[in-house]
Order: structure tokens, then sequence, then C-alpha cells
């Protein structure tokens, strides 16, 4: 199965519980989502959720200042970034919890 | 190779990679292209200090960057859906769209730009009314010419300012309608930008008109005023005329002079609002317009009062007779 089509539907809540686990800049979302376990994930997927949930007023941002490089733009939730957060793990929980129980089921009947 | 030498590189191959990938957003309007890819070059800064190599190698086509990103970003793919062939840019207009796109990343600008829209609401009400008022201009209800003046700010429909006020209410619901609706498509788009930009004028027009209103509502003053616009006024070496005292061979002042020019036209002088004018003396026993009998008795008002005096005559005295009499 293709995981690029899975990662789609679910890129905003990946970059949203990244975030709110710890404010982050691009790149380092991106490090930390691949890290996670999500290889497949594209930077310019990344790069593009953040800035369209920045202009959506889930993130807020602030520039930190780097020694070797660029200034950094970091990432921060805000309520509506949390409370969006909240609501999408939710649902996520609800759609994951009945696709077990349908692969569960479909597991006996093969068994 | 220095340390320079490589960041120079990086540099270089950051700003090629960046510009590529920006030309793939060319169809989304300025504030939001920014808003999208104002740390792009950052960002791709980070990737490529990580590791070695181009970022081609890294990140793929540029073109390829630039349609996953408009994709994650909610955005139709380039040149889909309303995008149209763009017709071959003149340079001035090149020229024109880069300087428009160097104003609008000042942050102040584009602050300016962001909250624009909100302003939107306001206008559609102000349409509304502003169509009621055009309606009455067009029917005659705003100037009805009875001497009372203009109808505002409730305009006349029919006659009836009561009438006016339902007109204004009813359109006012009809234009916020039509605003909330969003643009429409095809043709109908075009109408309603010429309907926007004419009803825009039009509201401008009105406004400058009012304040020329305002300027003279005094009743005598006004009168004047209708004269003056309906005069050019006389000059002399550039300097306004504004009355015109005539003298007898022996010094005698004469009242009731007639001036005319040499093709027979009335000659009138320029009159400003003060020193002001008997509107009694502009017209004849028979209510015509008398502009040219002189001098016209001219009253000035004292700013600190408001109290009005006539303006006095002015000395004059006649040199001798010509040496050979007529």
């Amino acid at each position: 199965m293709d995981t690029t089509q899975l990662l789609k539907g679910v890129l905003d809540l990946a970059v949203l519980a990244v975030v709110g686990e710890r404010d982050g800049y691009g790149y380092d979302v991106v490090r930390r989502l691949r890290a996670a376990g999500l290889d497949d994930v594209g930077d310019a997927s990344v790069y593009g959720t953040l800035r369209r949930l920045y202009a959506g007023g889930h993130l807020t941002s602030y520039v930190v200042p780097s020694e070797e490089g660029p200034h950094r733009k970091y990432y921060a939730l805000n309520d509506a970034g949390r409370a969006r957060l909240a609501e999408s793990t939710a649902t996520w929980r609800a759609f994951t919890d009945a696709m077990d129980k349908l692969l569960r089921s479909e597991g006996e009947a093969a068994a | 190779m220095s340390d320079t030498g490589v960041n120079d590189t990086i540099d270089g191959d950051v700003a090629r990679y960046a510009t590529a990938v920006r030309a793939a957003f060319a169809d989304l309007p300025g504030p939001e292209r920014e808003l999208l890819l104002e740390d792009l070059e950052d960002h791709l800064q980070e990737v490529a200090a990580e590791a070695g190599g181009p970022l081609e190698e890294r990140l793929g086509r540029p073109e390829t960057y630039a349609a996953e990103l408009r994709a994650s970003a909610g955005l139709p793919a380039a040149g889909a859906g309303r995008a149209r062939p763009r017709l071959r840019e003149s340079r001035v207009a090149r020229r024109l769209r880069r300087s428009w796109r160097g104003t609008m990343a000042h942050p102040a600008a584009a602050a300016t730009a962001e909250f624009l829209p909100e302003l939107r609401p306001a206008w559609w009400v102000l349409r509304g009314y502003v169509a009621v008022l055009a309606a009455s201009a067009v029917l005659g209800g705003l100037y009805p010419g009875d001497g009372q003046g203009m109808r505002f700010p409730v305009p006349a429909l029919f006659g009836s300012q009561l009438l006016g006020l339902l007109a204004i209410v009813a359109a006012v619901v009809v234009s916020v309608r039509l605003g909330r609706r969003g643009p429409a498509a095809g043709w109908r788009r075009g109408l309603g930008v010429a309907g926007n930009a004419a009803l825009g004028l039009f509201a401008v027009v009105l406004l400058l008109d009012l304040g020329a209103r305002t300027a003279g509502d005094d009743d005598p003053a006004q009168l004047v005023t209708v004269y003056q616009r309906a005069s050019w006024g006389l000059r002399a070496d550039g300097r306004e005329i504004s009355n015109i005292y005539a003298f007898d061979a022996d010094g005698k002042p004469l009242r009731g002079v007639y001036l005319v020019d040499q093709d027979g036209n009335p000659v009138v002088a320029t009159h400003n609002d003060n020193p002001f004018l008997d509107p009694r003396e502009l017209v004849d026993r028979d209510g015509n317009e008398v502009a040219n009998r002189y001098p016209q008795a001219q009253q000035e008002v004292d700013p600190a009062t408001g109290g009005r005096s006539a303006v006095p005559a002015p000395e004059f005295r006649p040199p001798p007779g010509p040496v050979r009499s007529p």
C-alpha cells in the first residue's frame, strides 16, 4: 500500500503533533517526522503544510537567530492549533479503532 | 576552496532552486504568494546546509517540489482551473509587476493588503445606498430644481423621499447578498466589475459636488455663486475685475451704465464670495438676468462681526480733457 496516499490525509495531524510536542522550524519538523517513522514524508509537503496551518491561524511563529546559517523561523501551536490537534486526534482514534476492528474480524475470517 | 566559497556555492544553488519553485506560483496574487513562500529560501538553506550535494539531487526537480508544495498548501495544480493562458507580457508590464511585487513585499504594504478585504462588507452597504442615489439622480429626484436644493442624504424617487428610503433598504439588502455570494463567473463577472467601478466613480463625483455645494450654502452668497458659475468673469492683465465704475469727463460718477463687448454681448464682472452682491442687482424689473449694469452695489462682510457694509466707490479725478475736442 502506498504510504504517500495515506500521509496526505494525516499530514496536518502529524505536523500539529510534532510542533505540539516541541516548537520547531521547517526542516526540524521534517527531520522529526522522518525520525518518528514517516520516512516518505516530502520536504515540500511539510513546508506547504506548515505555511497553510500558519496562514489558517493554527500556528504562531517567531524568529530565532542562528549562529551558522540563516535565522530560523520556529513554529508553535496557539489555542486554535491545540484545539485542532485535539479534535483531529479524536477523529484519528475513532478511525483507527474502526479500521482495527475491521481488520481483526477480517483476520479471524481468514484464519 | 575557502569557507565563503562553499557558502557562495550553496547560496547560488538555493537561489536558483527557489527561483524555479517560485515560477510555479506566478498565478497567485502577490500577498498570498508571499505568505506561502516568504521563508522558502531559508528553509532550502537548512536542507542544503545539512548535507552536501545539489538541492535537485536531494529534493527532486523544482517543478515537482512546487507541485507537491501546492498540493499540501491546498492549492489547485498550476495551470488548472481558472488560470488562463497568460498573454505575453510587455516589458513595461513586467517592470510594473516587479515594482508592485517589491512594494507589496514591504511589511506595511502586506499588512494593508491583508486588511483591505475586510473593508468589503462596508462597500457592499455603501454600494446599495449609492445605487439609489444614482437612480435618483438619473430620474431627477436628487436636484429637483424647486429652489430647495439637493435632496440629501435621503434622495427622492418619483418625488417621494419615503420611497427613496425604502429603496435604500432594499438595495443594501440585495447588494450585501450579491457581495456574500462572491464573484460570479464569465461575462457576469465583467458586468459586476464594471458596475462596481461605475458606482464608485459616481460616489466620488457626488462627494466632490457635495463639497462644492456646502461651501456656498449661505443664501445670498449661494445666488452669487450661481452667477459666478454662469459667468466666465472679467479680467485685466490676469487680475479679476469684480466691479466697474464709470465717470464722465467732469469726474461725475455714472450710474446704471450697461457694458457690452465688441459683439454686443454683456460684459460680466467676476464675483467673489466677498464682496457680496445684492442679488437684486442682477435682475431687472421683470426678473430677467442683468449682469452687466455698473457699478454694482456690492457689500463686504466684516469677518469679526458678520455685519455687512457697502463697498465704497474708488476715488477718481479725470485728467484734463483731450487736446482736441471730438
